[in-house]
């Protein structure tokens, strides 16, 4: 069975559909992605899945369980984290405080230490910054702060927009080699990306223009895709 | 007596009793800084349940004939939970930005809030002496009234307690989050919407136990809720809005101020420094001393 479930989700600002009749699953242990320019829906069925925004139609079923008219805790509570775009952390919070507070007992057996120290395994430099206000952290800094606050609930399924947005090409190679290792702890991974270098790391996903599907498929077959390759590739 | 010390121990005795008036206003002051804080609500219904814990007092004192110090937790327990009833009822609709709707829901629930103050307590001034009324304390050549030293002390420890709560329990974080921004905390799994119920009955719950020290010492009235609303918006706003501290200290700096006028001038203008101030503030420092950045 899939981890996630989305089937014919459309979403509406006023009269302006962002997103029109999106179906795809999410298997337990897949890297999937949502590929697609700017304005394409990506963050749209994000911000639907955890909540945010609500469906004008469709379903999103997660672990069996219907998403529908949940609050966006609840989506979180259900093991489904979010990354959101352009990092949301909190400003006024210590790093230390960041993480401690988006711990939730009710999601694990570990202790609060045992969430901090793995997080601080993954990402020591946040050790190092652990009582700096999150506001004053640099980019690539908050982007491990948000996937680091993201982990601290053991999700089964984490959602990231853009995580490599505004970063340098080193610190995006490191968050995608993080995301790779996150993956292999066993955690599933719903990416949404631009930028198709993202494939590598894919097992499968699909690729959006304007709200709807244009593609789905295997990472070889979007990769392979004559989509992707005119959009991205320029050949 | 040098002609210095003349003139300076009388000053001196003011900003002494200055700082022990000003440590209460910095209590009346937390919970209205904290609601603006976390939900950037503007509770002008504030001073009346400081009003309403002055009458706990009073009720305390005449009809169960006990010390009204004694009062005080109950006073917090029942001013929470008229806050939290407020917050389901009224401000649950306007967390994140201060609008004027807002204001006035504030405005009318104070007025409904003094009426029903005035149904049942009638209009005139009651007040409830503590086992403390009448003592005085001399240190050195200054004197104090030892009702305020007491109240200064409850106000300082109910300021150290709730900026600890904020700063190292698990809630305070939560709250802290849930002020900073509500979406991503909601995204990590904070209740957001029961997080800001307790923050606001917790703001209540100190204008509560503000209102029952005050009493002990002060006569209440049913209006006299909103003639302590300016003071405690002018030490907010010179404590800088959203600071718990800071309000605290503005509350000092505010009763300093307005002694030393009284002692200076003339206790009939004691206020009038303190809304110039508040222009000054509103003016040049619109953040406070210890506020937040604004947006």
């Amino acid at each position: 069975m899939s981890l996630l479930e989305v089937s014919d989700l459309s979403v509406a600002y006023g009269d302006l559909v962002a997103v029109r009749q999106v179906s795809f699953a999410v298997d337990e242990g897949a890297v999937f992605v949502l590929l697609g320019a700017n304005g394409a829906g990506k963050t749209t069925i994000l911000r639907a899945i955890s909540g945010l925004v609500p469906a004008r139609s469709g379903r999103i079923f997660a672990d069996g369980r219907d998403l529908q008219g949940s609050a966006p805790n609840q989506v979180a509570r259900a093991g489904i984290a979010h990354v959101p775009e352009g990092r949301q952390i909190f400003a006024n919070l210590s790093v230390g405080d960041n993480l401690s507070v988006s711990y939730l007992a009710e999601r694990t057996e570990a202790p609060m230490t045992a969430a901090l120290d793995a997080v601080f395994q993954l990402f020591p430099r946040l050790a190092e910054r652990r009582r700096q206000l999150g506001g004053t952290l640099s980019g690539g800094e908050q982007q491990m702060l948000a996937i680091g606050r993201a982990l601290m609930n053991f999700p089964k399924l984490l959602m990231l927009d853009e995580p490599s947005l505004g970063l340098s090409p080193v610190l995006a190679d490191l968050v995608f080699e993080r995301l790779a290792t996150i993956r292999a702890l066993g955690t599933t991974i719903l990416l949404v990306e631009q930028n198709a270098t993202c494939l590598e790391l894919a097992t499968d996903g699909i690729i959006l223009a304007n709200g709807e599907v244009a593609l789905a498929g295997g990472r070889d077959s979007l990769r392979d895709s004559e989509f992707v390759r005119r959009a991205y590739l320029g050949i | 007596m040098s002609s210095i010390e003349t003139t300076m121990l009388p000053v001196l005795q003011a900003v002494l009793s200055g700082i022990l008036v000003g440590g209460v206003y910095g209590l009346l002051s937390i919970g209205l800084s904290l609601a603006f804080g976390v939900m950037r609500i503007v509770n002008f219904a504030h001073g009346d349940l400081v009003m309403y814990g002055m009458y706990v007092g009073v009720v305390a004192s005449t009809l169960l004939g006990i010390d009204p110090l004694l009062a005080l937790p109950a006073s917090f327990v029942l001013m929470a939970i008229l806050g939290a009833l407020q917050y389901r009822i009224v401000f649950r609709r306007f967390v994140g930005h201060t609008t004027l709707n807002q204001l006035l829901a504030a405005i009318g629930l104070g007025l409904a809030l003094q009426m029903a103050a005035q149904l049942v307590f009638g209009v005139d001034a009651r007040s409830a002496p503590s086992m403390f009324a009448g003592s005085y304390d001399l240190v050195g050549p200054f004197f104090f009234a030892r009702a305020q030293i007491v109240a200064f002390l409850v106000a300082g420890v109910a300021t150290i307690a709730v900026e600890l709560l904020l700063r190292k329990t698990q809630w305070g974080k939560a709250v802290r989050a849930v002020a900073d921004n509500i979406e991503a905390a909601e995204i990590v799994g904070l209740r957001s919407q029961r997080i800001n119920l307790t923050a606001f009955a917790l703001s209540c719950g100190l204008a509560g136990i503000a209102g029952t020290i005050m009493v002990t010492y002060y006569p209440t009235d049913p209006t006299k809720g909103f003639t302590l609303m300016p003071i405690a918006i002018i030490a907010t706003t010179i404590g800088g809005l959203g600071s718990v501290g800071g309000a605290f200290l503005g509350g000092i700096f505010c009763g300093v101020i307005q002694q030393t006028t009284a002692m200076l001038w003339n206790s009939a203008l004691q206020d009038v420094p303190l809304y110039f101030l508040l222009l000054v503030f509103i003016a040049y420092r619109p953040t406070g001393l210890f506020g937040q950045r604004s947006e």
